[in-house]
């Protein structure tokens, strides 16, 4: 089934043509990375997946919704699509447990303490039980930014969005979260993901896209794309960063 | 020794005086702040209105708050005072007491600024919130009320108290219309004394207290709600 699905899609910032004409189809528990340059458009375009930026031109459906038509109720997709930031953007006001309460009882999806039983899971899961009651402010990077794969987990999402999660981490707090991410992955999570990590991409992506000037200019296994790269400009650029 | 027994003896007569003038200055004040709160947030929504299937009408209505906020602030409140109190009064041919004009007109005043006030604290928030919140599937309205609020509240503490201690330093301007204010008290007591040094010190201190207290209960506030909790 296809989860998420992009034609002809268009970004214009004012004068700025980030997305040029990009078509894209998502399947079911696909994990999908997303590489590029700087200034290639890779985060424009997830964040028209979730409508956090609204396309100029062109058609977004995600879950068999069109994101793009008037008539969509953006709130409630969203409810469906998780979203994981390069700066976590954890609310720091709130306790690690309240962030996670947050939108699911907001939304009427779960009572208190369903979504208090929910949000306990998911932070073991991450490996931050004892964590419950803290602050955003008294956590690692890493830490931080397992608690946001985690809030977004709560809402039940089938998609995840994952933009950069890794770049503004310490080095050795990087892989903590890749693991993370990781098992989503194996569980079957359908995921589109902007990374720099080669790495991980290479062992988790079923499929790599290489943006550059606002096109997917080449997409393929990780092995056809980091073994035997065709385009030049893909070339060049994993010869920079390999 | 004898110039300060006579301190003393102007202060035990002029004391009760002005301790009423400055009673009249605290309702004033105490009168006027919810107003200019409540015009402030009028303005603060009104100019930050931008709702995609209304263009037009959010224009208006941005451009209300945009005016308001020019004419206030690119007018002294002394003009402000005359105009409310004699022109229009004149013009709607209206009785107003000095008292209710004092209030409009500090109110309007205070309102404008903090106006602007809550809009930079607003926009001080990491734009990431709001993106987080409705990526998580919030509404505008609750991600507003649940995540940026609380922030932009505790930012704006110490801008708030600030327009409050200038509104209260603000009412002595009113005095020009004859309100009997603690401005306006001392300057009947030197006009029958001629105590203009001691009677305008003492003016000075009552008013010194009177902010010092209200930046104190500030830093209070401020303390008990630190943004990163779990700095403190």
């Amino acid at each position: 089934m296809t989860k998420v699905e992009i034609k002809g899609l268009e970004k214009k910032f004012s004068k700025l043509h980030v997305l040029k004409g990009i078509d894209l189809k998502v399947e079911e528990g696909e994990v999908v990375c997303l590489m590029g340059p700087s200034g290639s458009g890779k985060s424009t375009l997830l964040r028209c997946i979730n409508c956090l930026e609204e396309a100029t031109k062109g058609e977004i459906i995600v879950d068999g919704q069109v994101l793009t038509g008037k008539k969509t109720n953006i709130n409630k997709v969203r409810e469906n699509i998780g979203m994981v930031f390069q700066q976590f953007n954890l609310f720091p006001h709130l306790s690690v447990i309240k962030n996670i309460m947050l939108a699911p009882v907001d939304r009427k999806k779960m009572t208190k303490e369903e979504a208090e039983k929910k949000g306990m899971e998911l932070l073991a899961r991450v490996g931050l039980a004892d964590k419950r009651d803290q602050f955003p402010s008294q956590l690692s990077g890493g830490q931080q930014q397992r608690v946001a794969i985690a809030r977004s987990l709560c809402m039940g999402p089938d998609i995840m969005l994952f933009d950069e999660p890794t770049s503004a981490l310490d080095p050795e707090m990087v892989g903590e979260v890749l693991d993370v991410m990781k098992e989503l992955a194996q569980e079957g999570m359908t995921m589109v993901i902007v990374t720099h990590e080669m790495g991980f991409a290479r062992e988790v992506a079923d499929r790599v896209l290489f943006l550059d000037g606002g096109y997917i200019v080449e997409q393929g296994t990780p092995e056809q794309i980091f073994g035997n790269p065709q385009n030049e400009r893909t070339k060049s650029f994993l010869d920079k960063v390999l | 020794m004898e110039a300060l027994q006579a301190f003393f003896e102007l202060m035990r007569e002029s004391m009760p005086v002005l301790l009423k003038g400055a009673g009249l200055t605290i309702r004033l004040t105490v009168v006027t702040l919810p107003f200019a709160v409540l015009l402030g947030l009028i303005s603060c929504i009104l100019g930050m209105t931008n709702i995609r299937d209304f263009k037009f009408i959010s224009c208006i209505m941005r451009s209300i708050s945009n005016v308001y906020i020019a004419i206030i602030r690119g007018t002294p409140v002394l003009v402000q005072v005359f105009f409310i109190y004699f022109g229009v009064t004149q013009f709607l041919n209206i009785k107003m007491t000095a008292y209710v004009a004092g209030v409009i007109c500090l109110s309007l005043n205070a309102g404008a600024y903090l106006s602007e006030i809550f809009r930079g604290g607003i926009q001080a928030v990491n734009i990431g919130q709001m993106e987080a919140a409705r990526s998580l599937g919030l509404p505008y309205g609750n991600s507003m009320i649940k995540i940026i609020l609380p922030q932009a509240f505790r930012i704006v503490i110490p801008s708030i108290v600030n327009q409050f201690i200038i509104t209260l330093k603000d009412t002595s301007i009113i005095s020009v219309i004859g309100l009997m204010e603690l401005t306006m008290q001392g300057k009947q007591i030197i006009a029958r004394n001629f105590r203009s040094f001691e009677i305008w010190i003492m003016v000075g201190v009552i008013y010194f207290v009177m902010n010092y207290a209200l930046s104190k209960v500030s830093q209070y506030i401020e303390r008990r709600l630190s943004v990163d909790k779990g700095r403190n």
